[in-house]
């Protein structure tokens, strides 16, 4: 059974993933990239590594996609 | 610089010769996955028992890789430098949208608790997932928060850059003080019982490295965010 | 049906092949898409995959988490800490130099007003 769920899940972040680096819209993308991150925590749960699971899930889908979120809105002002 | 115009040959061919790459890295690496390999992590596990620290993860991280993680913490004190230095210090604005009064009342109300629940994930790092690097960022996202509700908040550089002078310091000296008083940079001098084991007061000067790291990574990822959000061009 | 799933060469075989789709995916748009911010996101992505690469072949499926709980007395039956260890610290430097790169280009913009890594070939402001 965890076989299953850990073929579900790469399967899922790949999906994710090709939508998330295909999406025209930029915000999209970033929060699709959100989800990456949410399938690696899941994975690296699974995997029996607590710290980095906390580790990604603060960093990988939290400060990240705040950091591309306030790019964006940086590049999209003026000009 | 488009693919369409060169697909037929080149493309091609770069698909086919990087497929057959694959297939015969996977065949070797299929036919020689070992099974009861005895790695460096066993040995690193039993010398972990005689620490006192319930989580190996951080034991590694700071007490065997520790000079590792000193090297770490500078990469980051450079990457927040270069930030500073590269985008304009003269040019402040406030992002244009304004936050909403819901935004700033939740904001107020969750600012204390995502504190609290940073400190705790930093100061019991030894005992259970977490730790300094995780307890910092999450610090961060909190000031973060603050930063993006309000707009005439800023990060009071002065107590920043004095923590951050702080922990920087009080890491290598810590370290110094274990090269004098024991044999080894970063040598365990404070009591680290094995039957306490599991208690918040247990295995010497990990634990406080490692709050030291996190106040070292919370500063610096504040400061970083500041200025991502603060210095934008006046229009 | 799902016991074929189960058995450790086939799990090392799904982790193998899906961290490398996941990565073949991140290349895919960092070689096709334009704007530098779908860039970065390739480049985060290919990041995660080797961290899923590096987690998952140290991953034992009869093994614990490294951290000491309850009833246990000793270390033994753990999972390999030092892949976890790296991955931890890799994570935090790779979120600082993605903020470096998007200052960068934050500056890049404000200077000449491009965002297509297409039109980026002057040198100078």
């Amino acid at each position: 059974m965890i076989g299953f769920l850990i073929l579900c899940t790469f399967i899922g972040i790949i999906i994710i993933a090709f939508a998330s680096v295909t999406q025209k819209k930029l915000s999209n993308a970033i929060i699709l990239f959100m989800g990456v991150g949410l399938g690696s925590v899941i994975l690296f749960f699974i995997f029996k590594a607590p710290d980095v699971a906390l580790t990604e899930a603060v960093i990988g889908s939290g400060i990240s996609s705040l950091i591309f979120l306030i790019a964006l809105k940086h590049l999209k002002g003026k000009r | 610089m488009s693919l369409k115009r060169d697909l037929p040959t080149s493309t091609i061919s770069g698909f086919a010769l990087s497929a057959s790459l694959i297939l015969t890295i996977l065949n070797i690496l299929l036919h020689n996955i070992p099974n009861n390999i005895q790695t460096a992590g066993d040995e690193l596990l039993k010398l972990n028992a005689t620490e006192g620290v319930a989580n190996a993860v951080t034991t590694v991280v700071v007490y065997f890789r520790g000079f590792d993680t000193l090297g770490e913490i500078a990469v980051l004190f450079i990457a927040s430098l270069g930030l500073g230095l590269m985008l304009d210090e003269n040019k402040q604005c406030d992002l244009k949208a304004k936050s909403n009064f819901m935004l700033q009342t939740a904001s107020k109300l969750l600012f204390p608790i995502i504190m609290l629940f940073g400190i705790y994930v930093m100061v019991y790092g030894h005992l259970s997932p977490g730790g300094g690097f995780q307890g910092g960022v999450i610090i961060a996202s909190g000031i973060l928060l603050l930063l993006i509700s309000f707009n005439e908040f800023e990060v009071p550089h002065s107590v920043v850059s004095l923590l951050e002078i702080f922990a920087g310091a009080s890491y290598v000296i810590i370290g110094l003080i274990g090269l004098l008083v024991l044999d080894r940079f970063l040598g365990n001098f404070l009591p680290n019982d094995i039957s306490n084991m599991g208690m918040l007061l247990s295995g010497g000067i990990i634990p406080i490295i490692y709050i030291i790291v996190g106040i070292k990574v919370g500063s610096e990822m504040s400061v970083i965010s500041e200025n991502l959000i603060k210095r934008c061009e006046d229009v | 049906m799902f016991e074929f799933f189960n058995q450790s060469e086939v799990i090392k075989v799904i982790i193998i092949i899906g961290s490398m789709s996941i990565f073949f995916v991140g290349l895919f748009g960092l070689v096709t898409q334009k704007h530098i911010i779908k860039t970065f996101i390739s480049i985060a992505i290919m990041e995660s995959s080797v961290f899923l690469l590096f987690i998952g072949l140290s991953y034992k499926q009869s093994f614990l988490a490294p951290i000491l709980t309850d009833g246990q007395q000793n270390f033994n039956n753990m999972n390999d800490p030092i892949p976890q260890a790296m991955i931890l610290t890799a994570i935090v430097i790779g979120m600082a130099v993605l903020a470096l790169g998007v200052s960068f280009a934050i500056e890049y913009y404000k200077l000449t007003g491009k965002t297509d890594i297409d039109e980026m070939t002057t040198l100078k402001g």
